[in-house]
């Protein structure tokens, strides 16, 4: 009873910091387009970075699963690098690495240019989330025998046959919980959005320069529309998978 | 027919077997843990990939170069029934024959959920029947797809003496009416020799000894195998 009492506080005092959407900064002030603008940019943009995430990360996360040990320590380290970079200096690196002196001035020549764009937005999304959706969806693979994938081979399905028979369906939970990590780790970044891609501006950067600009009342709605959109998919996907090892 | 030298080095000694199993014949390979019988079988299956050798079951090459396994006419079966836990019984059993290409029937199919005595659990899921139920799907499973060469490692272990001798029934009836080529690994002689009358003794991955169980009890190549052939 007391521990439980203990863990009623601790949740409580975990979920405290939503306790500051109730407090009184005055009357709350809609943006009206400027909001709706921020809240499009960020979905929109978030979600095309999903779908590459998805397309290059899959297979790699399926290469690294099925690879040897040795193998696979080197490619989860190379993984972590991306995971663990400071946001701050993942932008800063970004914006060098695709700046005039190096890529940049490549892709400029074919009209894409790497500053304050739509690409720029999307390119970074992609970086700070990639590496949570390969190390999610190579923890979800761990979980389906590679015994099951060669028996359902030598039951005459090809590899992508047995991907979407088998392996798919047994760790569908594991990679919607890599992808909905992937997806709050995108569409909630700043530090690097904000030395990249600065315009086009998201619901991040908006928030900043709102509160910046215009204060707290300002920012209020901005910032339940934020949590709206960032918390359901993962929290989601989360329980689900929390349900279905309850049930194993 | 199979027509097989696997080599595949281990750690401690090199697995190199030669071996010919005609179709419709029956072979055991005998042999102490570790000696590297499941090497072989997981080679000829696909599963690993031989450091060096030819497999040829009939006019296909299997190794050199490795072929794709889901092109191999083959059916390999476990101790770990390795049923797909999200499907049902009745999928588990058709997924050879939901590819497109294998042939099948539903009286094959009828008769295969007869006989194993499946038909009372065809529509529960594989992750609810137990260890020896699912043995005998995972059976039907292999069958269904009416397999050219059948391989067999350990099939009957941690089973009752009851069901063991019910699977060998079933597996000798269907090598009978199928005619596919057969090769069993196992470790317990007198299982092996109710289902092969020929067997390949294996020691450190090499072959010591073949022949019919007769010869083998009455003239063991060496020590280790009289003792693994004498009676407890």
């Amino acid at each position: 009873m007391i521990r439980r009492a203990a863990a009623v506080v601790f949740a409580i005092a975990l979920l405290y910091p939503l306790a500051g959407l109730f407090a009184p900064v005055g009357p709350w002030r809609w943006g009206g387009t400027e909001t709706a603008g921020a809240v499009w940019i960020s979905l929109s943009l978030t979600g095309i970075a999903m779908v590459i995430v998805v397309v290059l990360g899959t297979p790699m996360a399926l290469y690294v699963a099925r690879s040897s040990t040795r193998e696979r320590l080197w490619w989860q380290a190379v993984l972590l690098i991306s995971v663990l970079l400071p946001p701050l200096a993942l932008g800063i690196l970004l914006s060098l690495a695709f700046g005039p002196h190096a890529l940049g001035a490549f892709l400029d020549r074919f009209g894409l240019q790497m500053t304050n764009t739509p690409l720029a937005f999307v390119v970074t999304q992609t970086y700070v989330s990639i590496g949570y959706y390969v190390l999610g969806a190579i923890a979800a693979l761990d979980g389906v025998s590679p015994r099951l994938e060669l028996q359902g081979r030598l039951l005459g399905h090809g590899p992508w046959s047995v991907f979407w028979r088998i392996t798919f369906p047994l760790a569908r939970l594991g990679f919607a919980v890599a992808l909905s990590l992937a997806w709050v780790r995108s569409l909630t970044e700043f530090g690097a959005i904000v030395i990249t891609a600065y315009y086009p501006a998201g619901m991040p950067v908006a928030l900043w320069t709102n509160l910046e600009n215009f204060g707290l009342p300002a920012v209020m709605p901005l910032l339940l529309v934020f949590l709206l959109t960032a918390l359901p998919l993962p929290w989601l996907a989360h329980i689900l998978a929390q349900r279905r090892f309850a049930r194993a | 027919m199979l027509d097989a030298r696997v080599v595949k080095r281990r750690e401690g000694f090199t697995v190199d077997v030669s071996l010919r199993v005609a179709a419709g014949e029956a072979c055991g390979l005998f042999g102490a843990s570790g000696a590297g019988k499941s090497t072989v079988l997981a080679c000829l299956a696909g599963a690993e990939t031989p450091d060096d050798g030819v497999i040829r079951l009939d006019e296909l090459t299997l190794f050199p170069p490795p072929l794709p396994l889901h092109r191999r006419p083959i059916g390999y079966l476990t101790q770990d029934a390795s049923l797909f836990p999200h499907l049902d019984v009745s999928q588990n059993v058709r997924f050879g024959l939901s590819n497109g290409v294998a042939g099948g029937s539903e009286d094959w199919i009828a008769e295969l959920r007869e006989k194993l005595q499946i038909g009372s659990i065809w529509h529960q899921p594989a992750h609810a029947i137990s260890g020896g139920q699912a043995r005998r799907v995972a059976l039907a499973r292999m069958l269904a797809r009416r397999p050219r060469l059948v391989l067999l490692d350990e099939p009957f272990s941690g089973l009752d003496r009851h069901l063991v001798r019910e699977l060998i029934a079933a597996i000798a009836e269907w090598h009978a009416l199928l005619g596919f080529a057969l090769l069993v690994v196992d470790h317990d002689a007198e299982v092996l020799a109710r289902i092969c009358p020929r067997a390949l003794a294996i020691e450190e991955g090499r072959v010591v000894q073949s022949g019919a169980w007769d010869a083998l009890r009455a003239q063991p190549a060496t020590p280790l195998l009289a003792q693994l052939l004498a009676p407890l």
